[in-house]
């Protein structure tokens, strides 16, 4: 277990992800919404490597989301919540590999991040929920869309690394 | 015989001969009487191909626009002496540019990352223009970047002044392009088109800058009326914003 956390570089992977976040490639997005990075990072990573790895590497990419956003809005417990479950999903049986497993996984994944910053601005600021279920559609949507590609290549690369490690 | 010829009056065909000269006598009788009005509208449209052209209109627009920077720097000048005899807060001492290195203005928040930071002498709270008006505030500084939490983050919150009614308003920010300005009393008399600006008497932005438009008025929402806003900064398009330093 835990593998791919043993690697220097696979872990420095995860820093990626803010830098898209923060460069938010306008070809990637869906009616001005990017697309939820995190997710798209932390799937392949927890099912490759465990639900512990999975639960730490979502807390880790949470306290570097957060840092980059003002408020006290949080993405760590959505993140650590769902990088156990796929770190636990990885582990049962057969390998989950297919397209539209991947796009199904992210998309519920997208789904309940976005889900609970909803549900955290509503407890802290009742403002309009319209334009909160506009973003949240539209990255959900996109990350299903993008899933499939990105986390299947990144899913081969760490399971690569993973089987180099046990041979 | 000779005194007769003498008082003899024209005769009737040298006067009909003579009617042109008499029309034209008549032509500038009229010319006379109405101080040339006749004269000087046919000059004009026979002189029109040589009047001044637009090199010329360019060089009374560009004399205009001097004239009206200098009133300005003047006006604001005044404005200054006079905000700080009454002791409230002026509209910043200089601004500085920064390069806008990030931006989200779509997402769950809506930010800006600019090129300045705490070693130009950034500090969260500072107002951030671009052109058209306010776009937002520093939230948090780095050594060498801050973050800009802009008026339509859910977050925003600033204090407005529309000087159509001299009513005052809080601009919320609720995650689209437009933010919602509630208003404290029920019917402000606001319309569609009224301009905003900063609130004179606010504490956290400088005074009397624009912020936008009021594309559409609600009185029938509670407790109080609330109109939708339209920025008149360009977030979506700015590569470059001045901060506001005190």
């Amino acid at each position: 277990m835990s593998r791919l956390a043993r690697h220097g570089w696979c872990v420095a992977t995860v820093l990626v992800v803010p830098l898209l976040v923060l460069a938010g490639p306008s070809p990637l997005k869906l009616a001005g919404i990017p697309p939820a990075w995190s997710v798209l990072w932390l799937l392949p990573w927890a099912l490759a490597d465990g639900p512990l790895s999975g639960a730490f590497a979502g807390v880790g990419l949470g306290l570097l989301l957060d840092g980059l956003h003002p408020g006290p809005i949080t993405q760590i417990p959505a993140l650590a919540l769902l990088g156990w479950w796929w770190g636990r999903l990885g582990r049962q049986g057969q390998q989950i590999e297919r397209s539209f497993s991947l796009g199904l996984l992210a998309l519920l994944g997208a789904a309940l991040l976005g889900g609970s910053l909803i549900l955290q601005s509503r407890l802290l600021d009742p403002w309009p929920i319209e334009p909160a279920l506009h973003t949240w559609l539209a990255q959900t949507l996109l990350t299903a869309l993008l899933a499939p590609l990105l986390c299947s290549l990144q899913l081969l690369l760490w399971r690569k690394q993973t089987q180099g490690g046990r041979g | 015989m000779q005194a007769g010829r003498r008082l003899r009056l024209p005769a009737l065909g040298s006067l009909v001969q003579a009617w042109p000269w008499a029309l034209l006598v008549l032509a500038l009788l009229a010319v006379r009487l109405s101080k040339g009005a006749v004269f000087l509208d046919a000059y004009a449209l026979l002189s029109r191909p040589f009047w001044p052209g637009s090199a010329q209109g360019e060089w009374v627009r560009s004399a205009q626009g001097l004239n009206d920077q200098t009133r300005l720097r003047q006006l604001d000048a005044d404005n200054r002496r006079l905000r700080s005899l009454l002791e409230l807060q002026g509209r910043g001492g200089r601004e500085l540019a920064a390069a806008v290195i990030s931006r989200q203005a779509g997402g769950w928040w809506q930010q800006l990352v600019i090129g300045r930071g705490e070693l130009q002498g950034l500090r969260p709270g500072m107002a951030v223009t671009a052109p058209g008006g306010l776009i937002g505030r520093v939230a948090s500084v780095t050594p060498t970047t801050a973050s800009v939490t802009l008026l339509t983050d859910p977050g925003s919150r600033v204090g407005v002044w529309v000087a159509r009614v001299q009513r005052h308003g809080l601009l919320m920010g609720i995650g689209t392009s437009r933010p919602l300005l509630r208003f404290i009393e029920k019917d402000p008399g606001v319309r569609p088109g009224d301009v905003v600006v900063t609130s004179p008497a606010s504490t956290l932005v400088p005074p009397n800058l624009t912020v936008g438009v009021i594309q559409s008025v609600d009185d029938r929402a509670a407790p109080a009326t609330e109109a939708v806003v339209q920025l008149s900064a360009p977030v979506e398009a700015v590569d470059w914003v001045q901060v506001r330093l005190p």
